[in-house]
């Protein structure tokens, strides 16, 4: 899922031993070599919104400005990060690697790195994708046309081990803790804003590094993020909370609301459906098929329908996707996360009819051949009549100035 | 100055560089430092890649990705048509179409490898036209200025509750997440929240994991952003009380922070800015202190959308102009006290720089 990214990583970071061994990152290097047996090293890219694979080989996490990795075949590691060196300091603590020194003048440091290196054999970089294309210039006219092996090493990070299946099942805990949270908040009579936050401090308390939100104002037909305060309470408020604790993700979809709501009853037990089709072996394009079969008649939401779920791990979104056209597998010791969304094809077309006579005073040849196709003619002039009926009422109130009683607020005022 | 006016000049610069289609470029990794011309054109802060195509005579399109987005993006980029796409490259080409004549590119030096490899691809006769879009943004909008003054506002309020809050025993991190919970519960979408404490710390870092303690010097750089407009206070503070030498130096700072400000004028290029403050830390022998390795800069543009008028430097020649928001700060790295925050942000008036904060920046020691 996308989320809005932070312009500065605050929470905590720190490389902790006992959580992630040093031996841990030592077996991940040696199996990195399977993937480029002949590279003299490996150049590792990471910055604040893509840095999985260098917190994978690292531990780091570069809160600030953009880290590269410099991992030789023979000896030891060096960790180049953004910033003057009165910001070392303050990096330190967040990898096992010892050589942490400024990023500078990186074409000509890579380069002389490189030539350092026994064997003679070419570098191979990882994170390319997401590295500045005026940085990428800089490393390749310093080292020439240079392979690319992230895509490999995604592969090698699909498994996860016992301490890494730990770190994600607390994010799992603080997901719940932060959805709790949120229902209480919503309880006590909290709006929009105060609700999420509540639910985002709730994680904080238990020491998640990241929390990131998104929220529905239209009763979970669109998602946005914290943009402005949302004074007003919504009942059922839909909302996406994605923890990061100890460099793992955890993810999911919640309904908050007071009352029971068969969509999400629904929606629950066609991820439970979906959970125990997951087996070893099984592809994700035939899981993803099967779910949206499920589904029907209801349709998959707009932000679910081509893309159910996604290994999940460093990287809130890894591969392999779980989509129709997939033909990736589900894998013995992969962690992944699935998304249920269903959406009710004639609320939906009522709020675009709706949406579109009022603006437009009319609808499109386009627009009355779904609305038809999808509700009927005969639910269709209802619409309409129930839009003009609705605007009457409000034209009169507007112009009168005739305030609801106070016993019995609109339940539109937000 | 309004929003429409600024695209009109935006549109004027396309004419004068002979630009027939400008295209605007973002990977959505939001950065203090890295100018966005999606959101300058498009008022726009996206979730993923986005970019803005805009003809030099016709209706402008914005490509949001991911596509569900969209509807979010046509609240505030009126004027535009909307077009949702699930790879933004893509998006780019189908919005050029067949057009004709020359096509000028913004925001591709930053633009992640994966979107600008590709996209010089695609238009492999296309030229650099950050010029266009950024020449016309270097003075904030009265939109943006108001939400500069919020943000601001929200510093403040954010520095109090650092001030409540902190103490010996809690961690840098700890204390880091609850002022930018704090601030979003203000209205602050964003906060580049530099924070770090120690008896003399080398530079201001991100926040890890360290335990304050008493006597520590506490520096942060509070930045909240309201409605995609940064504004940044920089701030000091003791856990106890400070020394009277400390107390000494800081002042030397309040002193170079206030010439600073009164050095920026309308007409004046920045560099006299960073001269002024400069200046002040000379004359008490700290000369050798206010150059590389120790300082680069007195201040900074303040984004996300336009980062003009740049880095208070020495060699950053712009002339200050009405509307520019920028920070003044000479921070500073001495060699008896460490690293010490303080700084503004102000607004360029035809008076001179107007400090947006209602209270300057004073050392503070934090009871404990």
């Amino acid at each position: 899922m996308h989320t809005m990214q932070s312009t500065l990583l605050v929470g905590p970071a720190d490389w902790d031993a006992t959580r992630m061994p040093k031996d841990e990152f030592l077996a991940r290097t040696v199996a990195l070599w399977r993937i480029a047996p002949a590279a003299a090293g490996v150049i590792v890219y990471g910055d604040r919104a893509h840095h999985a694979e260098l917190a994978y080989l690292t531990h780091f996490t570069p809160k600030l400005e953009a880290a590269l990795a410099l991992i030789p075949r023979v000896g030891a590691p060096r960790l180049l990060v953004g910033g003057g060196a009165g910001m070392m300091q303050a990096a330190r603590p967040l990898t096992f690697i010892t050589g942490v020194q400024p990023l500078r003048n990186a074409g000509a440091t890579v380069a002389q790195w490189i030539r350092e290196q026994s064997g003679g054999g070419r570098p191979v970089l990882i994170g390319r994708p997401y590295m500045p294309h005026a940085l990428h210039q800089e490393i390749a006219g310093a080292l020439g046309t240079i392979a690319d092996k992230t895509a490999d090493l995604a592969a090698l990070m699909r498994r996860k081990s016992p301490r890494e299946a730990a770190a994600i099942g607390e994010a799992c805990a603080s997901l719940d803790a932060a959805v709790t949270a949120m229902r209480q908040a919503q309880r006590s009579g909290a709006g929009v804003t105060a609700t999420v936050l509540a639910g985002e401090h709730a994680a904080h308390k238990r020491g998640a590094q990241d929390v990131r939100t998104l929220f529905s104002l239209d009763g979970g037909r669109t998602l946005r993020p914290f943009e402005a305060s949302v004074e007003g309470a919504i009942d059922p408020l839909q909302v996406y909370v994605a923890v990061r604790q100890h460099g793992y993700w955890a993810e999911g979809f919640a309904v908050v609301t007071a009352s029971s709501n068969p969509y999400v009853r629904g929606a629950n037990e066609i991820l439970l459906y979906a959970i125990k089709m997951i087996a070893p072996g099984r592809r994700c394009g035939h899981i993803a098929r099967e779910t949206n079969e499920a589904i029907a008649p209801l349709r998959s939401h707009t932000l679910t329908q081509h893309v159910m779920g996604n290994a999940i791990g460093l990287a809130l979104e890894e591969h392999p996707l779980i989509a129709a056209d997939s033909t990736d597998v589900f894998e013995a010791g992969g962690v992944y996360s699935l998304r249920v969304g269903l959406s009710d094809a004639r609320e939906r077309t009522c709020f675009a009819v709706a949406k579109e006579i009022l603006a437009d005073k009319g609808l499109s040849d386009d627009s009355y051949a779904a609305a038809e196709k999808t509700m009927g003619l005969e639910s269709l002039v209802a619409l309409v009549a129930t839009v003009g009926s609705f605007s009457m009422t409000c034209l009169t109130a507007a112009t009168f100035r005739i305030d609801p009683p106070a016993a019995n607020p609109t339940p539109l005022a937000e | 100055m309004t929003h429409d006016e600024r695209l009109a000049a935006i549109r004027a610069g396309m004419i004068a560089r002979k630009v027939d289609t400008l295209v605007a470029i973002h990977d959505g990794a939001h950065f203090i430092e890295t100018p966005n011309p999606v959101f300058v054109l498009g008022r726009f802060k996206s979730l993923g890649p986005a970019a803005v195509v805009l003809p030099k005579d016709g209706e402008a399109t914005l490509i949001v990705t991911p596509a569900w987005d969209a509807e979010r993006a046509a609240e505030t980029a009126s004027g535009m048509r909307i077009a949702g796409a699930d790879d933004v490259v893509n998006g780019i080409v189908a919005a050029i179409g067949d057009a004709k004549g020359i096509v000028g590119i913004a925001g591709l030096p930053f633009a992640a490898w994966g979107i600008a490899s590709r996209l010089t691809q695609a238009l492999p006769q296309a030229a650099a036209a950050d010029d266009v879009v950024f020449d016309a943004a270097a003075a904030k909008t009265a939109d943006e200025i108001a939400n500069a003054r919020e943000a601001t506002r929200i510093a403040e309020l954010g520095y109090q509750r650092l001030l409540e809050v902190a103490r010996p025993g809690m961690s840098e991190d700890e204390l880091a997440v609850e002022l930018r919970w704090y601030t979003k519960t203000l209205g602050a979408e964003d906060n580049f929240l530099l924070l770090c404490a120690g008896a003399r710390n080398p530079a201001v870092a991100p926040s890890n994991g360290r335990i304050m303690q008493a006597g520590d010097t506490l520096v942060a750089e509070i930045t909240p952003s309201y409605r995609g407009q940064l504004a940044q206070i920089c701030r000091t503070a003791t856990l106890g009380p400070a020394s009277a030498d400390l107390k000494q130096k800081y002042s030397l700072l309040v002193r170079a922070m206030n010439a600073g400000i009164g050095a920026a004028s309308p007409g004046a290029p920045m560099a006299a800015v960073c001269r002024a403050v400069n200046a002040v830390l000379e004359a008490e022998g700290y000369g050798e202190y206010c150059h590389p390795p120790h300082i680069r800069r007195r201040g900074h543009g303040l984004g996300f959308g336009s980062i003009r008028p740049g880095d208070v430097s020495l060699d950053n020649g712009t002339a200050l102009r009405e509307g520019m928001v920028f920070m003044i700060h000479p921070n500073q790295h001495l060699p008896e006290a460490g690293y010490l925050l303080c700084g503004e942000p102000v607004l360029l008036t035809a008076d001179g720089a107007e400090p947006l904060t209602q209270q300057r920046s004073a050392l503070a020691e934090i009871a404990i």
